[in-house]
């Protein structure tokens, strides 16, 4: 009993992981999409763009309510307690991710494209620029009573590493965008991408370092847990892989290769999330409360799981079904 | 207390609006996913094209209602922590879990083959495009079972006791079978699908007004009134085992719904009243009109009680539901829509066996066909009030009987909630004239009815398909602007 106690609060941090994971790799290249929209002239360009994600996007953003409902089941103190202290930050996340969705149904039977098309754009420069804040904030700490409860302020999310942090998202974003619109465009338009993949891969990097750098100089709790022996080694590893990976994906961007491009993207994404995933466990609500003091009965633990767990192998299986139907390139209207 | 700086009183009335505002545009899809599944059905079944255009003309409504509904249910989820923070930790085990069921079994499932119904006609077969149709709808509706087993739950909380201000569940399965769940979910399930069915119905009668298509949309018409006739009766009779339920769980709510003030003794006879004005201050109804052993014959179809009905009086004002008028007047317009929609179903019926609606006739049904029009709204108007009179009814209770609303809010700075308050309502109020725009567009500019059939091309359309053979996983001509 005393083993299952510990072991299935881990199992939900990693499912939870997965579900944040898959979210922000499958809604960030949406997300990017949409603000590299932003910086296209041509509204025959910004459809492409736009429908390039038409079939995805809303299974995508699923993920997000996906992660939302498994926390609250699983560790409810810090459902409860994470989104009370991020109440602004999220909240303007979710207007960023209403305007993006309606944006694209009202675009569809408007005539005035341009203006959904920068309504897309910058409902999902909003939505990535807050999801940055909100981790930032989160990984920065929240400051809680001895129950748990948030006992900070409503500005405390607001920092100059969350700053970093939600411009260093975005950035991410951009790059796995542009990835992502490699592999479903061609021609000049891809070409674009090619060369905007090459920028934002560089100032994510920029964005990583500095991040690296600053979260121990700043935080004391990361401080002690990334300089512990013998853990300080996976820690070095990473930046180490990081910089090997973001080198390959460059190399892969000049022999315009579409395929390893994102899947370069996506492992840096993977890496960069089990570098913060070291740093937080076996935090929920860092610095103070762990993942077992947070989780809920272990009833309601086994509950979850049963029908989740065997869930989650079904999901990806009509979610890579659904990329596989409309796989290819997305062709406009001049090509008729 | 001054409502904009009650933390609470704002934090209801946020999660109010979005509840209000979300419920709007599911309800058109799940009920309208069942439309879509026999039009396409038909389709396959018969190969008369008109209803592949059906299905085709539909869906761009279903479209726009599942973006909105999307975008509009975000903030209710996460309003549970932001705004509800103690009630999350204190129930969890429970809702947490049922929430995680709704996103993985049904959302994602709705939301991923959604892609496919749209946008995948050229690129499955039929069997798998009908595959997708029904898995969406499957998808739509376990999303209402879920959202109303958690519903009910908080109505009659089963299943476990509370321990130290945390509901622990011991047993999830009878926590999910709690005493209201079966009949709220059928409740619900036959709303969405009687409110979408007066939908199509009111907009398929809107063209035939007009001489649009009279044809055409005589079929849509007739496949819903013939839904209808099932739907309707069986939806009163669901509503009132769901009142009786309320009856026996929930007396303060039965009280509030008939704005009874007095507690009648079980061996007498009780009046239904019509029409109240009731009156909080002086707990009476200053004014009613009444039918004589109207409620007796309501709860037990007999002239006198066997029970007694408690009157309002008998809880202190703290424990019972405030806003005694809104209750009472949100009940009676949902039961009146209720028998008014079975009503015009059954004189519609008539009309049909009379052989008036005819392709040929049905146009010179102007009244008929006006009163379809005015009816396409009366189901989201009966949907919202039903819910006002559940959840206002459910008060000052969260959770009846164990969590109070005033225990369950996060201790917020007032400013913060009303500046989300403030946003939202913008929001919503730009999302509505939008999308009240927008669908009216679509509905004015009516079904492409010359819109290619899958698989069977026109001669134009080969000439495009050519073109598009040096890319074969080009996207279907039609959903390219």
């Amino acid at each position: 009993m005393e083993a299952l106690l510990h072991f299935l609060p881990q199992v939900w941090f990693v499912i939870l992981g997965l579900f944040l994971f898959l979210y922000v790799l499958l809604d960030g290249f949406d997300l990017g999409v949409g603000i590299l929209s932003l910086s296209s002239s041509d509204e025959k360009r910004r459809t492409m763009l736009m429908t390039s994600l038409g079939n995805v996007w809303d299974a995508n953003e699923t993920w997000l309510v996906l992660m939302a409902g498994a926390l609250f089941g699983a560790f409810p103190l810090a459902f409860g307690t994470i989104l009370n202290a991020l109440y602004l930050p999220l909240m303007l996340m979710v207007v960023g991710l209403i305007l993006r969705a309606v944006a694209f149904e009202f675009r569809e039977h408007s005539n005035r494209k341009a203006f959904w098309n920068q309504a897309f754009g910058v409902g999902s420069f909003i939505a990535s620029l807050f999801q940055g804040f909100t981790l930032g904030g989160l990984l920065a700490g929240i400051k809680v009573d001895a129950a748990g409860h948030f006992a900070g302020g409503m500005w405390d999310w607001l920092s100059w590493n969350s700053i970093l942090m939600a411009l260093t998202l975005v950035q991410g974003y951009v790059l796995i965008g542009s990835t992502y619109l490699i592999l479903k465009t061609e021609g000049e338009l891809q070409d674009t991408h090619f060369r905007t993949a090459k920028l934002a891969a560089w100032t994510t990097l920029i964005g990583a370092v500095l991040i690296t750098i600053t979260t121990p100089l700043v935080y004391e709790n990361a401080r002690a847990r990334l300089f512990h022996q013998p853990q300080v080694y996976i820690f070095a590893m990473i930046p180490v892989l990081g910089v090997l990976l973001v080198w390959l994906l460059q190399q892969s961007l000049t022999n315009k290769q579409e395929v390893p491009s994102f899947v370069y993207t996506a492992l840096i994404f993977l890496l960069t999330f089990i570098g913060l995933g070291f740093i937080a466990f076996p935090y929920i609500i860092p610095p103070t409360v762990t993942i077992y003091q947070a989780a809920s009965s272990p009833s309601a633990m086994v509950f979850m799981i049963t029908f989740i767990g065997f869930l989650i192998p079904i999901m990806l299986f009509y979610n890579i079904y659904n990329y596989f139907v409309f796989r290819g390139k997305v062709v406009s209207s001049e090509h008729d | 207390m001054d409502f904009f700086s009650n933390t609470v009183a704002l934090s209801r009335a946020q999660f109010a609006l979005t509840a209000i505002f979300h419920m709007l545009w599911p309800v058109l899809t799940t009920g309208m996913s069942i439309y879509l599944i026999v039009v396409e059905g038909l389709w396959l079944k018969t190969r008369n094209p008109d209803y592949y255009r059906h299905a085709r003309f539909w869906s761009k409504i279903y479209l726009l209602n599942f973006g909105i509904g999307v975008a509009s249910g975000l903030p209710m989820g996460f309003q549970f922590g932001t705004n509800w923070a103690p009630l999350s930790e204190a129930v969890g085990d429970f809702l947490g879990s049922i929430l995680g069921f709704e996103g993985s079994m049904a959302f994602m499932l709705e939301a991923a083959f959604l892609g496919i119904m749209m946008f995948g006609w050229e690129r499955v077969n039929p069997a798998i495009h009908y595959l997708a149709t029904i898995l969406v709808a499957f998808g739509a509706n376990l999303s209402t079972f879920w959202i109303l087993t958690a519903n009910s739950w908080f109505q009659t909380p089963s299943g476990g006791d509370m321990v130290n201000g945390k509901f622990i569940v011991d047993d999830y399965f009878q926590a999910i079978l709690n005493p209201f769940m079966v009949n709220s979910v059928l409740h619900m399930f036959l709303a969405t699908l009687e409110t979408s069915l007066f939908v199509i119905g009111g907009i398929s009668a809107w063209y035939m007004l007009n001489n649009r298509h009279p044809e055409f949309f005589a079929k849509s018409f007739k496949i819903v009134l013939a839904i209808a006739i099932f739907i309707t009766p069986l939806q009163i009779y669901i509503g009132h085992a769901s009142g009786d339920q309320v009856y026996r769980y929930q007396p303060t709510k039965l009280a509030a719904m008939e704005a009874q003030w007095e507690t009648i003794p079980a061996g007498e006879s009780a009046n239904w009243s019509m029409l109240a004005l009731p009156n909080n201050k002086t707990q009476k109804n200053d004014w009613e009109l009444s039918i004589p052993k109207g409620l007796s014959y309501i709860l037990e179809f007999k002239p006198k009680l066997s029970e007694p009905v408690l009157g309002l009086k008998e809880w202190k004002p703290e424990d019972r539901p405030p806003m005694i008028g809104l209750i009472f007047y949100c009940f009676r317009i949902m039961v009146g829509i209720g028998f008014f929609l079975a009503g015009l179903m059954l004189w519609t019926v008539m009309q049909w066996l009379g052989g008036k609606l005819s392709a040929e006739k049905i146009t010179q049904q102007k009244w008929l066909l006006r009163i379809w029009v005015l009816a396409a709204p009366l189901g989201y108007l009966a949907i919202e009030s039903g819910w006002i009179v559940r959840c206002v009814g459910r008060q000052p209770w969260t959770v009846y009987g164990k969590i109070r609303t005033v225990d369950a809010a996060s201790h917020l700075p007032p400013g913060e909630v009303l500046a989300s308050l403030s946003i939202i309502t913008v929001l919503y109020a730009v999302l509505f004239i939008c999308a009240m725009y927008f669908g009216s567009r679509i509905i004015r500019r009516g079904p492409d009815l010359n819109i290619p059939i899958p698989g069977h091309k026109v001669d134009k359309e080969v000439v495009l398909m050519e073109s598009a053979t040096h890319i074969p996983d080009s996207r279907p001509l039609e959903t390219q602007q």
